[in-house]
């Protein structure tokens, strides 16, 4: 069944000047599957979601989507890979001088002959999707956190991507407001079949959503377990794993 | 007994009275041939923090002393100054080579201890062992290291910026037009009034002087020469271009750093934008766009502000002063200057945005590359304005 890797990590290290943060990391994403990467802070998950979509180029090694490569194509093939996929950042990444829908509409202009009627009414959609209904005409500085994060959420979907990455989302969020969007990304997932790539520390939304854990550890500089959230809280060969998904401290 | 009792007391004294002058907490000392036991009096704070003479201490120290005891049972009150305290002792014992032993301990201070009191201490050695002049090479070494690779990350910027220039006069179409109004708006319109009044006043100074020292030769008429020139030349140009890089240069560094911090850039990257053509192309035109318009202005505002310097201190007429800065002025001098104009504009504005997407980290990183941003701009604007002095005069204009 959902056996097609979408995305192929292959052998990916990055370093900073002399600063090795990431080795040989190679792992698949399948179609339509969830995907959490997990790890401490600091360990390099937000890096090597900038690798993985092209936002960055690793030291070495290679990133694939739909079987493209992403790290040595060109500026052009680059976006019309990244038109395919929307990413939710850590600190939303909104543009602050457009209002909600502004930043919404800028991709639907840009990249769709809509009418601007259309294009309207797309906006609606997407703010009513994430429960945003009646924001259009705010500033991101005029909205909360979580706001922020579930504008992010609508303006990654602006254009019905096929690939969603997410960093934290449910970090600053309330139990409620996360799990609400736990909800709307496993319902995004499971009836429009979009795959998902999600960083996240939050063992409980973890549980509720991942199909599949991959765990990063910032000495080893790599991934040292994947598997279910399941199968990571019961993994007692491996003491870091063990406590990480346990919330044991070292 | 191992020192004498005269000694003894010497030293007690001297404890006494460097404590004396901050009242505060103390600790007893007894002693007896092999062992120092310091016991501790309330409380041990940070707000009531003591000098503990334990330099004083070192001095009542010798050889057949192995042990080193402090009793902290009467301590009720302690904060971090605690943990500061026992690190200073283990540091004492360490280099007297003494066995440190705590007694008096409760199990809640003990823990206390545990949560603070983790070895830096080697670290920091380290730092202060390194000497002056070794810390002073290397950061000379860094600070070159740094200006280097910046020189050179920046001319790779201007080579992606003109690359994706030119690229507009293909797909004119990439670039972000309706930023541009906005941006001319901030970065011309808007400075007007101050480039107007910081140019007449320097006309106006550079009048006052001149009209000084020409008056004792009795070559009045020439005042109109010294404004018109050093005006269109240079002084309009360079002070036009050095307020450009307070008011827009700096502008640009925080609000693309900031935008930086905040993943908006990535976002942009991420959803098939360039950032080039969206953010950094509109900014940079829009001032090279308005530098020759804003020089032209501050032309006038020099001359004017010369002449009513020059009418007010010499037998000089509002027409011998025009008429002479007519025939002074050439059309290369004004020509010039407004050529440098452009150039200013472009390094100055090109800076600035450098500068903002170097920025990396938290917000205290924006502040830092908002300063670099002015002082290289005005740096760059002084040298390039060197060089295009040299050019010019070698190509006689
Ligand atoms: N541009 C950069 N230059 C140098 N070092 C960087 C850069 N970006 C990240 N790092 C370093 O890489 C390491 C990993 O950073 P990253 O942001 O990926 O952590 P993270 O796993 O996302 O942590 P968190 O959960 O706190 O968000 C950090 O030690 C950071 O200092
Ligand atoms: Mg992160």
């Amino acid at each position: 069944m959902m056996k097609k890797p979408i995305i192929e990590v292959k052998d990916v290290c990055v370093k900073y000047s002399e600063n090795t943060i990431l080795e040989n990391i190679t792992f698949d994403v399948y179609e339509g599957e969830i995907l959490v990467i997990v790890g401490g802070s600091g360990c390099g998950k937000s890096v090597l979601l900038k690798q993985i979509t092209g936002l960055e180029m690793p030291t070495s090694g290679d990133v694939k989507i739909h079987g493209e490569n992403l790290t040595n194509a060109n500026d052009e093939i680059k976006r019309k890979i990244q038109k395919k996929f929307g990413i939710l950042f850590q600190s939303s990444g909104l543009f602050a001088s457009m209002t909600l829908a502004e930043n919404i509409a800028l991709l639907l202009e840009s990249f769709t002959d809509l009418t601007e009627d259309e294009i309207s009414d797309i906006i609606d959609i997407k703010l009513s999707a994430v429960g945003l209904d009646g924001y259009r005409n705010y500033l991101p500085s005029e909205i909360s956190g979580g706001m922020k994060k579930r504008a992010a959420l609508a303006r990654a979907l602006a254009l019905d991507p096929d690939i969603l990455f997410f960093d934290e989302p449910s970090s600053g969020l309330d139990p409620v407001t996360a799990a609400s969007l736990d909800n709307l990304i496993k319902n995004l997932n499971e009836s429009l079949g979009m795959t998902m790539v999600v960083v996240s520390h939050d063992l409980a939304s973890i549980g509720n959503i991942a199909h599949r854990v991959i765990l990063l550890d910032k000495e080893a500089k790599g991934i040292i377990a994947t598997g279910t959230a399941e199968e990571m809280k019961r993994n007692r060969e491996n003491e870091k794993v063990y406590n990480f998904f346990n919330r044991i401290a070292n | 007994m191992l020192i004498s009792n005269k000694h003894l007391s010497l030293i007690k004294d001297e404890i006494l009275s460097s404590k004396s002058q901050r009242a505060g907490t103390y600790f007893n000392i007894s002693f007896s041939e092999r062992e120092i036991v310091l016991t501790f009096a309330e409380p041990i704070t940070l707000d009531n923090s003591e000098y503990y003479g334990i330099d004083a201490l070192i001095k009542l120290i010798n050889d057949k002393i192995e042990i080193l005891t402090c009793d902290f049972s009467n301590i009720k009150h302690y904060d971090s100054y605690l943990i500061l305290l026992i690190n200073n002792l283990k540091e004492l014992s360490k280099s007297k080579r003494l066995a440190i032993n705590l007694i008096g301990v409760t199990p809640k201070m003990a823990k206390f201890i545990e949560l603070f009191g983790k070895e830096q201490s080697a670290e920091i050695n380290n730092i202060i062992s390194t000497g002056f002049w070794e810390n002073y090479f290397s950061h000379i070494g860094q600070l070159t290291l740094t200006g280097l690779t910046d020189v050179k990350l920046f001319i790779e910027f201007l080579g992606e910026i003109i690359s994706k220039f030119f690229s507009l006069f293909i797909h004119p179409g990439k670039m972000r037009w309706k930023e541009f109004p906005f941006h001319l708006t901030k970065s011309g319109v808007n400075a007007v009034p101050i480039v107007f009044l910081i140019v007449f006043l320097i006309g106006m100074i550079s009048g006052y002087q001149g009209a000084m020292q020409l008056r004792q030769v009795g070559a009045d008429i020439y005042i109109a020469d010294l404004i018109g020139i050093s005006i269109t030349r240079e002084l309009a140009p360079l002070m036009t271009a050095i307020l450009v890089a307070g008011r827009s240069g700096s502008a640009f560094a925080a609000e693309l750093g900031t935008m930086k911090v905040s993943d908006e850039i990535d976002a942009l990257k991420s959803m098939g934008f360039d950032h080039i053509h969206f953010l950094i192309l509109p900014r940079i035109i829009a001032v090279m766009f308005a530098m020759p318009f804003l020089v032209m202005l501050a032309n006038f505002a020099g001359i004017l502000g010369g002449m009513l310097a020059a009418l007010s201190t010499l037998e000089l007429t509002m027409v011998g002063y025009l008429n002479e800065m007519q025939t002074a002025l050439s059309f290369g001098d004004v020509f010039s200057g407004l050529i440098k104009s452009i150039v200013f504009g472009f390094l100055v504005s090109s800076i600035g945005c450098f500068r903002g997407l170097q920025v990396h980290g938290g917000a205290e990183s924006v502040g830092k590359y908002t300063t670099a941003a002015v002082v290289t701009g005005v740096l760059t604007i002084i040298v390039a304005d060197a060089i295009f002095t040299l050019i010019f005069q070698s190509l006689g204009i």
